[in-house]
């Protein structure tokens, strides 16, 4: 048995976040995670003896710097090194642009993008330390098609790919893998601005004939932080039942 | 020679084995970039500043320097426990 890794997840309260972590501690992974508010999940993992000592939760506000660094630090000094990053939390406003609030597009891009760059800037350091790791960016197929009323989200997931292949670029040769998952729509995706009509037009149109559930995108990204796996990197891989195909 | 003398000068030497540069001879006068030192690009730069944060809690470079010597290294961290006696 190898031993066990130490993995980030960010946002793992709740819907995919939920069920990334859910899948890391399932392979005897250390699993970090970190919301703004403790949810019914997060009570259940840390009463559960199964995870004692494998799992770590921080109340946090990833686009708050300093919560965001404390959470970071906190998890190097349980366990000192990060293998695995999983850059989850993210936030979805739906609006048409013209009326769309300059707060809500501050809300989107400084949670998606700026908050995911300030904590991967302190792992990507801990892995040079520690010898290499993983890093995966859910992204979202609005990140490559487009979604009317979702394009302040959109462009955060697209900035995040772009992100993903620089900084693959620059890592690489340091044992550090760097990918995307564009996710498709998820059932979870009711809390991220569409409706049920909207949902019922996706799935008719997904070749699959159905939504996502977040244990689709944890398998993937279990694919792509294998340790075995370290020859794909930069790569955005689509994960939607074929809708974008 | 003080306490961070040998433990720097390993690090670097480290840092130049795992870029295939073992016959490298790291002295404290050595520059760290150029040709005529020890020729660390930005990468290894960044790695540098990365170890010495994780082994020492902080780093020249995060803290604004930008030391062109392994001496200058040494000096920083000498400096600060100095400072903190």
């Amino acid at each position: 048995m190898t031993a066990p890794r130490t993995v980030i997840v960010t946002g793992g309260s709740r819907g995919l976040g939920e069920g990334i972590v859910q899948h890391f501690l399932d392979a005897g992974d250390r699993v970090a995670t970190c919301a703004r508010s403790e949810t019914d999940a997060v009570r259940a993992w840390q009463a559960d003896p199964a995870y004692a000592e494998r799992f770590l939760f921080r109340k946090a506000d990833m686009a708050d710097r300093e919560q965001c660094t404390a959470f970071f630090k906190d998890v190097v000094a349980e366990w000192t090194s990060v293998d695995v990053l999983v850059n989850n939390a993210g936030v979805a406003r739906d609006g048409i642009l013209a009326l769309f609030s300059d707060e809500d597009s501050d809300t989107v891009i400084d949670l998606n993008l700026k908050a995911t760059i300030h904590l991967t800037k302190q792992v990507v350091r801990n892995m040079f330390a520690h010898g290499g790791g993983r890093i995966v960016n859910i992204s979202s197929i609005t990140g490559l098609t487009g979604y009317r009323g979702l394009s302040v989200y959109g462009a955060t997931k697209a900035a995040l790919d772009g992100f993903t292949r620089g900084l693959a670029r620059e890592v690489g040769s340091r044992r550090i893998t760097v990918n995307s998952i564009a996710s498709g729509y998820l059932r979870t995706e009711m809390s991220h601005g569409l409706d049920d009509g909207q949902l019922n037009q996706i799935i008719r149109r997904t070749p699959a004939g159905r939504l996502g559930d977040p244990e689709d995108i944890a398998r993937a990204v279990s694919f792509l932080v294998d340790p075995a796996n370290d020859w794909i990197t930069g790569q955005v891989l689509v994960i939607d039942g074929g809708l974008t195909a | 020679m003080n306490e961070f003398e040998p433990k720097i000068v390993t690090i670097v030497t480290e840092l130049l084995e795992r870029s295939d540069r073992e016959d490298t001879t790291v002295e404290l006068g050595a520059t760290l970039h150029g040709d005529e030192g020890l020729g660390l690009d930005s990468l290894e730069t960044a790695e540098l500043s990365a170890i010495l944060e994780d082994e020492f809690g902080t780093d020249p470079f995060g803290a604004g320097l930008l030391p062109e010597t392994v001496a200058d290294i040494v000096a920083f961290y000498a400096d600060a426990t100095a400072a903190s006696a």
